[in-house]
């Protein structure tokens, strides 16, 4: 990672909240409106050809995260750079052109490509729509070529398929040509695999992780999955309730993981040796409500090393000593860097 | 399953409704009381003779089975029977009635549909915003309206500037067919509008929500997301998809249309085949009636057919 390169994606202080329907009874006491939590301040950034991978239970935020960056969902404080411009408030008339640098691949093949459109109409559209390709036959053309580079060979075996003539992992192929098609800098993919079977998620994932090497694109990849993540990225940011928690190099983060919850999600990571047991530690308690956030540590309702000072304090992103570019959000961390009982995954 | 696979199931499934509609048809009109000859000889004191003679003249005096083939066989070569009330073959009457009420309802009813898949799409675009509000509550409103009180609540209004009954002008004398024409879509403006009126509502709050459905698919976000204009999304994806569930669902409800003419027709005069079949309950007119029974029944029918033909063409999926 060469960090003198500028970032294609500069997020800081990115917060979006959810309005929450007050009551009517609430609105007659003079209660406040409220709102859903659901990011709340994070800030990362991201180079051409690296690949992040943003990881977290469902509901903190991940794919919030997602949407607001690419604007699907307006963010209500902090800014968005794509390639150095300031993106956070710009009309959606005006994101419009700029679209084409920043594309989305989601979680669900299958709810993704509209029905009526053959494969090969998919993949074309953005190109009608920006201008690409003013003739028939390069337009032509440039969709067998995508096909052909997600693997979709040979192409005119799938140009004229329908999404439902199609597996998952070939729909998934195909959402990923349409959103390549406008040679982006940066893709979003929210879950790409977790709709798929098993057995064709590696070849999804090696694709993604094959584009971003041969066109230097930055990928964001949003997944569950921390064995996937620690897998294909370089950089691992773990969000839980709305923030990163913790975030190193992947390697670093999985092999010596400083905050309680990284622990607890890699305690769950199957080892490669079945014979290696390790205790999985099963979180107890509750996630707070997004729309109540508590003072103090957002993890303290769940946290197996919780002291009374996590309920006060609210732990800011601080770097690791001697552990460079890795960050954690946890007041005990250096305490607790002693425990062992992390280091489950054997890579 | 093959598509001309699905053609003939669907054919043979919409033949065998008809079937049991004439059928029923038929039990029906037995089981109502007293036997159709009670009411055709409705003179005082008939004598037993001539009873007698009339039952053997409709074929009553044989089994009800014999009845029934007979019923069938006739109904076959389009024979359906003679009116009661003026003696002429009811297919005769009813044919003029239909030609009379289609072009009313066909006028009404596309009126209906653009409108309510107009309204209902904007609402769509613009769900939760004052558009959507105003044009929702709208279309419930007269969604909600009796048929019959519309059509009277525009009479009352539009009496002396619009025809209020009848198709046409009594009075006028061999006109030319020009003036003929004029004269009857002017007769037809009122009750075509109360039809369109009526029914645009339903439209509405279908077209809505199969926009509401289809705008939440993520095919919608990804096409935002890969930077086409609003027109274009609400064009090219949104309203294709929305139209396959408005599609079938509008030509289900349009089998009940001829039907629905009913008030409408009684309310208007309309020679058409509601006001042939108010005026056949009247009379008592077992023909007439059965005939009109089957000619709704059969709308009803093929219009179920005609959505699952519009499925079969409009889904790519269906074809598989």
């Amino acid at each position: 990672m060469n960090s003198t390169e500028p970032a294609i994606l500069e997020v800081r202080d990115l917060v979006t909240h959810y309005p929450v329907r007050r009551s009517l009874a609430d609105a007659v006491r003079g209660r406040p409106r409220r709102s859903a939590h659901a990011v709340d301040g994070i800030s990362f950034d991201l180079r051409a050809g690296e690949l992040l991978a943003l990881v977290g239970e469902s509901g903190c935020g991940k794919t919030t995260t997602a949407q607001s960056l690419l604007r699907m969902v307006e963010p209500t404080s902090g800014t968005i750079r794509l390639d150095g411009r300031d993106i956070t408030h710009l009309s959606q008339r005006r994101l419009r052109p700029l679209r084409r640098t920043m594309q989305l691949v989601y979680q669900d093949p299958y709810e993704s490509l509209d029905p009526r459109f053959r494969a090969r109409q998919t993949v074309a559209e953005p190109m009608l729509v920006h201008g690409i390709g003013s003739r028939r036959a390069d337009r032509r053309g440039l969709v067998d070529e995508l096909l052909e580079r997600v693997g979709l060979t040979p192409p005119e075996l799938y140009a004229d398929r329908y999404p439902h003539e199609m597996s998952g992992g070939q729909r998934q192929r195909l959402a990923i040509a349409a959103s390549l098609v406008l040679s982006p800098r940066l893709l979003v993919t929210d879950e790409p695999v977790s709709m798929l079977d098993v057995s064709v998620r590696a070849g999804v994932l090696e694709l993604l992780d094959g584009l971003r090497r041969e066109s230097a694109m930055a990928v964001l990849m949003i997944t569950h999955d921390l064995s996937t993540a620690a897998h294909f990225a370089d950089e691992i940011a773990v969000m839980y309730f709305g923030r990163i928690v913790e975030r190193g190099p992947a390697r670093e983060l999985v092999r010596n993981p400083r905050h309680p919850y990284t622990k607890a999600l890699l305690s769950v990571v199957p080892a490669r040796d079945p014979r290696r047991r390790a205790v999985p530690r099963i979180l107890q308690g509750e996630a707070p409500d997004p729309a109540n956030v508590p003072t103090g540590c957002r993890f303290a309702s769940r946290c197996p090393s919780v002291t009374d000072a996590c309920r006060l304090v609210d732990p800011a992103l601080d770097d690791v000593s001697g552990s460079p570019g890795h960050e954690v959000a946890c007041i005990r961390s250096e305490e607790l860097a002693s425990d062992s009982a992390g280091k489950v995954v054997t890579t | 399953m093959h598509g001309s696979v699905y053609l003939a199931r669907k054919v043979g499934l919409a033949a065998g409704t008809v079937f049991v509609a004439i059928t029923l048809n038929f039990i029906l009109f037995r089981a109502a009381p007293g036997d159709a000859v009670s009411n055709l000889s409705r003179v005082p004191h008939a004598s037993p003779q001539l009873k007698e003679a009339l039952r053997h003249e409709f074929g009553l005096d044989q089994s009800k089975w014999a009845q029934y083939l007979l019923y069938l066989k006739e109904l076959a070569h389009g024979n359906l029977g003679i009116s009661f009330a003026d003696q002429q073959p009811v297919s005769h009457d009813l044919a003029t009635a239909l030609g009379n009420t289609v072009p009313m309802v066909l006028l009404g009813t596309v009126i209906a549909i653009l409108f309510g898949v107009f309204t209902g799409t904007v609402a769509a675009w613009r769900r939760g915003g004052i558009t959507d509000q105003v044009n929702t509550n709208v279309a419930i409103a007269f969604y909600s309206f009796p048929t019959q009180w519309l059509g009277l609540m525009l009479l009352i209004l539009f009496a002396g500037v619009l025809p209020t009954s009848g198709m046409t002008d009594e009075f006028a004398i061999d006109p030319s067919w020009w003036a003929h024409l004029q004269d009857v879509l002017k007769h037809m403006i009122l009750p075509s509008a109360t039809m369109a009126l009526t029914l645009y509502g339903e439209y509405t709050l279908i077209a809505r929500s199969a926009m509401l459905e289809t705008l939440s698919e993520d095919y919608i976000l990804t096409a935002r997301a890969k930077g086409l204009s609003n027109a274009r999304i609400v064009r090219r994806h949104a309203f294709r998809n929305a139209l396959l569930p408005t599609t079938t669902m509008v030509a289900l409800s349009l089998g009940y249309v001829v039907g629905g003419a009913i008030l409408i027709e009684t309310v208007f005069s309309w020679p058409g085949i509601g006001r042939a079949v108010y005026q056949a309950v009247l009379q008592r007119d077992y023909p007439m009636l059965q005939g009109a029974f089957l000619v709704l029944t059969l709308s009803v029918v093929v219009f179920n057919l005609i959505a699952d033909l519009l499925y079969f063409k409009l889904d790519p999926r269906v074809t598989e």
